[in-house]
Parts: C-alpha cells; sequence; structure tokens
C-alpha cells in the first residue's frame, strides 16, 4: 500500500475501531472476544479494499455494513457456537445500568441474528429502511418483517417500559 | 450514499422503538477495548488477506469474502419500483463494487434509458413469454447503474432475470475480483467457473442458491462479464418469479451457463456501458487508482529463474506483485507462485516465528511445507518467505498439483526448498 492510503487507512482505522468494536458488542450480544475477531476482521478487509473504501461517499458506513457482513458471514458458518442465552428470565427486573446491559444483550442473544442484524443497523446505527436493505442484500420488505419480529420479541423480553432503565 | 438519504419516514415513531435505540447506545457505549491493538491486527490481517487474494488468482479458484460477490449483486429490492433503486444505490455505495456514474452527468456520454436496457434484455432472450417489465436508466435517482429486470418463461416455468450494468477500471482489483469466483466457504454454491473469452473478456458464471442457508432452495445463477476496457455486465436469474419470496416455480433458472454466457457477453450491452456518464470522480483519481505494487513483472523474472529442464505449461499475466508458471519436468504439473511485495517489516514478527532463519545481511527466511490451502486431493504446498530488512519480501510456494484446488498430479513439488529458496533470495526481484 502506497504511504499516503497507508496513513488514510491507518488514520481511518484509528478513528472507526472503537464504534466498530462497540457496535460489534451488540452484534455478538456481548461476546467480547469475538467481537474483537470480527472487527480485526473487518480491518483487514477495509484494507485490502482501502483505495475504494476511500472513494466511497461514507467510508464509514461502508466500514459498519462490512462489519454486518463479516458477523453474518461467521454465523453462517458457526452456528454452534451461537450463545446460550437460557438464563434470561423472561420479564426483565429493574435494575441498574450493569443489569441492563446484561439483559439488553441476553435478549438481543435472543433473536436470530438476521433480525439482531436488522435492530443493530435500525436502532444503534440509526438506518432507514432501505439503507438496512442494502446493507443486508435484503429486500425492505424483509428488513420491515425482521423488524416488526424483533422488535415484538425485545418486547416481549425487556418490557414495554425498557425506558425506565436508560439513564436520563 | 444511503446515510446521506433522507430517511424521515422511518425515524422510529413508536416510544418502544425510542427506548430501544437509547438503550442499545447506552449499552453499546459501555463497550470498550485497547483500539491500537485492534486496528494493529485489522491492518496486520489485510496484509495477510491481500497476499492469499493474489496467491489465488489461478485456475477460477479464489479466496474472496462474501461482501466482493455482495458487490456484485445490484438486485432490484424484491419487487417494488422504489425498492430496487435503493437497494441498488444502496449496494454502489456500502459495497462500492459498481461505479457509480456521476451526479452532475457529463454532455459527452448519451445515458442509458430504462426501456433500452428493458427491450435490450427482451431481444436478447431466448423465446419465451416475457412479463413484469423493470428498469432504471442513467437519469434516474438515486442509482445511476442502468438495469433491468423482468419475469421470463420459456415455457417451464416463470424465472425472474435481471440485468445491471457498469464500468470497473481495467486491471484493477476490482476487475479482478468482480469475476473470481467466491470461496464455497464463504458463498456455498454448485458450480463457478471464469473462462477468458477470445476478445479478452472475462465471464465468471456462478451457480448458486438466494439464501446461503438453503432454508429455501431458491436457485441464484448468474454471469460477470468484465472486458478488457472495464465495461461490467451482469445477469442473474433465479428458477422463480422474484428473487425472494417467491415459490420455487421450476427445478432450475432458465438459462444454462452457456446461455448465460451469450447473454452476459452480447455486445449490445457493451454499447450501452458506453453510454453511461463517467463520473468524474472515478477518472480523476489517478494515483490512487493504479494499484501500486513493487519491483519487476514477476512471471517472466521467475520464468528467468527457474531451473533448467522445466517445461513451462501455463503462465499467468505478466505484472508486478504477482504471478505463477505451471511447469512440468516430466513428472506432472506443478504450480509455482510468487508474491513480490514491499513494505512488510511491520509483520516481520507475525511471518517469521521461531524457525525461521536470519541471514548475515538480516534478510529473515522461513520455510513451511505443508497441506494445500485449496482442497485439492493430496496437494502439498511448500513454502519460502523472505524478508529483506528493508521491508521486501518475496514468498515463493509450489504446489504438486496444477492447480491448488485440482487433486495432486505428483508427490512433491517439481521444484526443491533449495531451488526455492534461490528464487526467493535472487536480486532479480528488484531490478
Amino acid at each position: 500500500m502506497r504511504q499516503v492510503r497507508a496513513d488514510e487507512y491507518a488514520e481511518f482505522a484509528a478513528a472507526r475501531a472503537g464504534h466498530l468494536y462497540r457496535s460489534a458488542c451488540l452484534l455478538t450480544a456481548g461476546d467480547t472476544h469475538l467481537a474483537e475477531d470480527l472487527v480485526q476482521e473487518t480491518l483487514g478487509r477495509l484494507y485490502v479494499r482501502w483505495s475504494r473504501v476511500s472513494r466511497a461517499d461514507n467510508p464509514a458506513a461502508y466500514a459498519q455494513t462490512t462489519l454486518t457482513r463479516t458477523f453474518l458471514a461467521h454465523k453462517r458458518l458457526r452456528r454452534s457456537t451461537e450463545r446460550s442465552t437460557d438464563v434470561l428470565p423472561e420479564t426483565a427486573a429493574a435494575a441498574s445500568d450493569a443489569s441492563l446491559r446484561l439483559t439488553l444483550l441476553q435478549a438481543l442473544g435472543r433473536l436470530p441474528v438476521k433480525d439482531r442484524a436488522v435492530v443493530v443497523l435500525r436502532y444503534w446505527e440509526d438506518r432507514s429502511v432501505q439503507e438496512t436493505a442494502a446493507a443486508l442484500n435484503f429486500s425492505s420488505a424483509a428488513v420491515r418483517t425482521r423488524c416488526v419480529r424483533a422488535l415484538a420479541r425485545l418486547r416481549q423480553l425487556l418490557g414495554e417500559d425498557i425506558g425506565e432503565y436508560v439513564r436520563p | 450514499m444511503p446515510h446521506d438519504q433522507y430517511n424521515g419516514p422511518d425515524l422510529p415513531s413508536d416510544p418502544f422503538e425510542t427506548r430501544l435505540s437509547s438503550a442499545l447506545h447506552d449499552t453499546g457505549g459501555l463497550f470498550d477495548t485497547d483500539r491500537a491493538a485492534l486496528v494493529a491486527a485489522g491492518a496486520a490481517r489485510g496484509r495477510r488477506l491481500k497476499l492469499r487474494r493474489r496467491a489465488v488468482v489461478l485456475g477460477g479458484a479464489a479466496t474472496v469474502v462474501a461482501a466482493v460477490l455482495g458487490g456484485a449483486l445490484v438486485l432490484p429490492g424484491g419487487g417494488s419500483g422504489a425498492g430496487a433503486g435503493q437497494s441498488g444505490s444502496g449496494q454502489a455505495g456500502a459495497v462500492g463494487a459498481r461505479p457509480k456514474a456521476s451526479p452532475t452527468p457529463s454532455p459527452a456520454p448519451a445515458g442509458v434509458t430504462k426501456q433500452q436496457m428493458i427491450s435490450t434484455l427482451e431481444k436478447l432472450l431466448p423465446k419465451g413469454r416475457l412479463s413484469e417489465q423493470q428498469g432504471r436508466g442513467t437519469d434516474e435517482e438515486p442509482s445511476y447503474a442502468p438495469m433491468a429486470s423482468l419475469v421470463f418463461d420459456d415455457g417451464k416455468g416463470p424465472a425472474a432475470v435481471t440485468v445491471a450494468l457498469g464500468r470497473v477500471q481495467p486491471g484493477s482489483e476490482e476487475a479482478r475480483q468482480t469475476v473470481l469466483c467466491p470461496d464455497k466457504v464463504y458463498i456455498p454454491h454448485d458450480d463457478c467457473r471464469t473462462t477468458r473469452l477470445a476478445d479478452g473478456s472475462v465471464v465468471m458464471v456462478f451457480q448458486g442458491y438466494e439464501y446461503p442457508d438453503r432454508r429455501v432452495d431458491t436457485k441464484h445463477w448468474l454471469a460477470e462479464l468484465v472486458t478488457p476496457t472495464g465495461q461490467h455486465v451482469s445477469v442473474m436469474e433465479w428458477n422463480a418469479a422474484q428473487e425472494k419470496d417467491a415459490p420455487i416455480s421450476r427445478p432450475e433458472p432458465p438459462l444454462d451457463p452457456a446461455g448465460l454466457t451469450r447473454l452476459v457477453s452480447a455486445q449490445e450491452w457493451r454499447a450501452l456501458v458506453d453510454d453511461i456518464p463517467i463520473d468524474p470522480n472515478q477518472q480523476t483519481g489517478g494515483p490512487t487508482r493504479a494499484p501500486e505494487q513493487p519491483g519487476a513483472p514477476v512471471r517472466s523474472t521467475l520464468q528467468t529463474l527457474l531451473p533448467k529442464g522445466l517445461n513451462v505449461v501455463d503462465r499467468s499475466s505478466n505484472e508486478a506483485g504477482f504471478g505463477y508458471l505451471v511447469v512440468d519436468d516430466g513428472k506432472g504439473a506443478s504450480l509455482v507462485q510468487v508474491n513480490v511485495q514491499t513494505g512488510m517489516s511491520k509483520d516481520a514478527g507475525a511471518l517469521f516465528g521461531s524457525g525461521s532463519e536470519t541471514l548475515p545481511d538480516g534478510t529473515r527466511v522461513a520455510v513451511h511445507q505443508g497441506p494445500g490451502e485449496k482442497g485439492g486431493e493430496g496437494v502439498v504446498m511448500w513454502t519460502v518467505d523472505t524478508l529483506r530488512t528493508d521491508g521486501r519480501r518475496v514468498v515463493i510456494s509450489a504446489f504438486n498439483s496444477g492447480t491448488q484446488h485440482d487433486a495432486a498430479t505428483r508427490e512433491t513439488p517439481a521444484l526443491t526448498i533449495a531451488q526455492m529458496r534461490a528464487i526467493a533470495l535472487s536480486p532479480q526481484w528488484w531490478k
């Protein structure tokens, strides 16, 4: 990689790594080791395609899309490592931040991986249905369906008043 | 880019969604890690990936991440016209595999209309019933990648067929990857072949599935063509009337690999590609566009360094960075490939662990002998990896087969480790 481009890449990676990692932690429902692995893989892929990534209108969104696809590809290959989330109570108890975090992650872990990816893109990345569809290679209709299903499940798992646990 | 699009209608309106979003932000924000380590590991992985990719540009075998194929697939978003446009745009932006034309169309190329796209597709398909024609011209927001889709029934059942056009930089990594078969590990498929046409164009024909997990067995076949001047034509078909959410209507999509190849390589498409307005951003990128490669052309250099008595039976193109030869000493074909890189000092630790040797001038040498990586039955891969103190690296690998993915044709590669070592350490690579 040419030096200037290598520097650009390094700067971009340093700036985005933290956010990608946090996204990955949500995608993996709190599996921080897998999250690190996914971010490394994502940064690796971005490195290979840097000349293209750097020309994208929004390299950060490109990176996020790459992460999400890396995550789904990983899940496709390794179904058996899906986290067990049997410990989740059916309704969430009022709790501190720490247990909100745990509860929310456990609830995410109970969603099918594609539904989880939709939730993370829609509500963490604040992407539109269309953008989410494009990132995941789904149709918009499929994103909406998954979203509705995931929200229903999360409501059931977290309770309608999830907001009570969120810091003001 | 999708992120810049107006997304008002999608904003959460339900209080639960708003709360969920806040909760996610609070929760996500609590995670942190050693970012510097993450970045360093990511770059190291990138460098390895790059090397590995170069190493598999042979005989249609490939290591490609899912995004590559994903990037090649500009598809309508499930039927609706609006969805189609948005989905195509999002992919072009998000994955970038498809070059976009300019948002301020230059006057030169005429542009391509939706009707041209549809009628060209109709004309080029074999006899059959056509319905549900949709298309997009270069004049339509938000995407400038022209495409057409329709339902084609040759009498054996309705099938969705789409075509999309674009440009890639000739000779670029993007051009190469567009027609590189994906690794089955990443994208399961029944068959994938890359062939070079008489005019120098390369066609990949891929026969796989709409859903990689095969929850529904909708077959998804596609052909990607890249011409020597960078015209890119992509044709896809399914054995259902829609790509998703439609019942399987026939055992297989209507066009077989030969039919797909005929359709994708029709001259009509290339004329239309030439009418796509040119994106000034894609044209002015001079220095950043040309893939930089160090040193001498690899294939010809390798050829001059080979020991006597080896017959060259196949060869790669002759460029800097990577090349290969398939040689035969009379005992069977043996693939020999070389990667030449610069600026690799940072990876010395990862690449040259214990058991590696350091020469008096500081050059590191590592030898690996193991099974091939591409699943060819009984294939072994011998590698000599060398790294000079200035970061210049030459890696030579030899196989006991003409390709990595075919079964072994001989017991050992046609070169000895000593011969490979001498080749890798030759100063000729840097002439």
